[in-house]
């Protein structure tokens, strides 16, 4: 095996560690929808945010941090 | 009978909303032709003259089959960011998730998540791959290391249909809305879409397409931030107080900041997720786009800007969707005298937008809404002509050589035959319920393209007689499934009960069609599945580094 098929395996792993991450963290979202998400009703504190409405915001931010990162992971790699 | 209605409003909502484009099912059936708009009809005047513009400059350079169908590869990766995001921010999502929130508070939100949730996917297993790969269309990838002709018609042909369906349910959609928001007769509607639509496409190509979608991104961008802005002004910049202000006026009070006003299944939801996801990602159009950048890094940079660009619409939309709640329930002026809003749920956002900024916002947004499905109407018709053209006509029937001068006519006569058909099947359309039409793109996306190309790209045992087996059983069920479900089955034929209960059947019929692209696969043992299999190796050299290794060649 040459260093560029350990290379090309490398990155097909973390191709599909981040998509696996990103998938368990988008279907997580469902779990509003099932008793174990019952928690997520929840207000926050004395505001009207509910768990629910605070989880899709973060949601939405740490996609886009999944893919800062593999983004910057990506241009490391081609860096060096 | 409550239940049945709501079934209704919900099934059309989702098949407005769950497109990345704009969808027909929300405004279906008889519209009230509201009065003439002459501030939107001016604001989308001056949207038109520029980009008519634009589309003179871009005829100039459009000379070639490779400027006509991927601009020569010359977007930057943030342009190119910008014009995905133009052609997925859709008057879909503004006015359908915006409605559908109006509706259920949190449930609507189910939707811009399911949106949203396919560019990272994007980004980390295809964006790379797909651009080193191909060179104007996504079928260019899965015919590499495949037999190439039988490969090339049937993705093309489910490309073709996921494009038509999209564009009735587009045209229908977009004659209503714009007899809605402006005033005119459904019919010239139709007909000043599909003529702008035509000169975009046919003059200017993907260079002119790439900046009509850019301005509209911008323009929808802006609109969605002045709203949000001037309904938190109201309330010191408190999303709380929002909120508290949105339960007080909603039936539903404090139910609509979790699950369950309109949601209760949570396999409606995954499949509400899995069709969203995996269609999208799996829409001939936006991967088409991949190829207009330079180079594989900026192929990444596109997703990941796209993503941030919609990332934002969403949040808006968030403050949007519960500012409505807020501010537009206790304005006797937004409902008729029978108590319904006035336009339908889908007025929502527009009636924010004259609550917060008057008519100067009111009829901005209507323009946007306009130059929306203009973009998104564009970038479907140039990947339809594509298949057509280059899938079809130069790979299949002149085996990779045609001569361009007739390839480059070809494709602007498809063009024009498209525009044709989007009329024609738009009138043809426009009294019947269209949400099931709406939703077969996303299923089929998900069924067919997806698992073709994710298994084309990463594993090394794919063989051609797997990706046909497996394609065609996806088609043919998510089409059955669809017609036995409840939007066919119940609300188009009239029966009383679903013989499958879900509207998305992507849950069931994308495992279908992996399973039987890999059993087909491991089943097969012709020469041609040796070549395929035998193939990838070059094939993935090539996905990662642009070239094969030294002596692999040939796919």
């Amino acid at each position: 095996m040459t260093t560029k098929d350990r290379l090309l395996r490398e990155r097909t792993r973390r191709r599909f560690l981040f998509t696996g991450l990103h998938l368990l963290l988008y279907f997580s979202f469902s779990l509003n929808w099932t008793s174990w998400g019952g928690f997520l009703a929840e207000r926050l504190g004395a505001t009207y945010l509910s768990g629910a409405i605070v989880m899709f915001a973060v949601l939405v931010v740490l996609f886009i941090v999944l893919e800062s990162v593999f983004l910057w992971l990506s241009q490391r790699e081609e860096r060096s | 009978m409550m239940f049945a209605l709501l079934h209704r409003v919900v099934v059309g909502l989702l098949a407005l909303v769950a497109l990345p484009a704009f969808g027909a099912g929300a405004i279906e059936g008889e519209v009230a032709r509201q009065p003439l708009n002459q501030t939107a009809i001016v604001m989308f005047l001056l949207f038109v003259v520029a980009t008519l513009f634009i589309t003179w400059r871009a005829s100039k350079a459009t000379t070639t089959s490779s400027t006509f169908y991927n601009a020569g590869g010359q977007i930057t990766g943030a342009q190119n960011g910008m014009a995905i995001a133009g052609d997925f921010m859709s008057a879909a999502s503004f006015l359908g998730i915006t409605g559908l929130m109006f509706i259920g508070g949190f449930d609507g939100l189910i939707l811009s998540l399911g949106a949203f949730g396919a560019w990272p996917v994007l980004m980390f297993l295809f964006a790379k791959r797909v651009r080193n790969l191909g060179s104007f269309t996504f079928i260019d990838v899965i015919s590499q290391r495949l037999d190439r002709n039988p490969i090339r018609l049937v993705t093309a042909f489910s490309t073709i249909v996921i494009v038509v369906m999209y564009l009735i349910a587009q045209m229908v959609g977009a004659g209503k809305l714009i007899q809605l928001l402006f005033g005119l007769p459904y019919e010239l509607a139709l007909v000043i879409v599909s003529g702008l639509v035509l000169g975009y496409v046919a003059f200017g190509g993907m260079l002119a397409t790439t900046w009509v979608q850019i301005i509209k991104a911008i323009l929808l961008l802006t609109g969605v931030t002045l709203i949000a802005l001037l309904l938190l002004t109201k309330l010191d910049f408190s999303f709380s107080a929002l909120l508290k202000q949105a339960t007080e006026n909603h039936p539903k009070g404090e139910a609509i900041l979790s699950s369950g006003v309109i949601f209760n299944d949570p396999i409606q939801i995954l499949t509400i997720q899995i069709s969203m996801l995996f269609g999208t990602v799996g829409l001939p159009h936006i991967l088409m786009r991949l190829f207009t950048v330079p180079d594989m890094r900026q192929a990444k940079l596109s997703a990941y800007y796209a993503s941030l660009f919609i990332g934002y619409f969403y949040i808006a939309l968030l403050v949007l969707g519960f500012g409505a709640i807020a501010l537009v329930y206790n304005t006797p002026a937004f409902f008729d005298s029978n108590g319904a809003l006035i336009g339908g749920s889908n007025m929502a956002a527009i009636h924010v937008a004259s609550a917060v900024g008057g008519d100067v916002l009111t009829g901005f947004m209507s323009a946007v809404c306009f130059a929306t499905i203009l973009a998104v109407v564009a970038g479907l018709t140039l990947s339809g002509a594509a298949a057509i053209s280059h899938d079809v006509y130069a790979e299949v029937l002149k085996q990779g050589k045609p001569d361009p001068a007739t390839e480059l006519r070809l494709t602007r006569i498809s063009v024009f035959l498209i525009g044709l058909a989007a009329v024609l099947l738009g009138i043809a359309f426009q009294n019947e319920n269209v949400a099931f039409i709406a939703t077969i793109p996303m299923v089929v996306s998900a069924s067919v393209t997806f698992p073709m190309l994710l298994l084309s790209l990463f594993w090394s045992g794919f063989t051609t007689r797997g990706a046909i087996g497996g394609a065609l059983v996806g088609l043919v069920s998510s089409i059955v499934l669809i017609v036995l479900g409840p939007q066919v089955w119940v609300s188009v034929l009239g029966n009383e009960q679903a013989l499958f209960p879900y509207d998305y059947p992507a849950l069931f019929t994308m495992p279908l069609s992996f399973m039987v692209m890999f059993f087909l696969s491991m089943a097969d043992n012709s020469k041609r599945a040796q070549v395929d299999k035998e193939n990838y190796r070059a094939l993935e050299w090539r996905a990662e580094f642009g070239n094969a290794p030294e002596g692999e060649g040939s796919a």
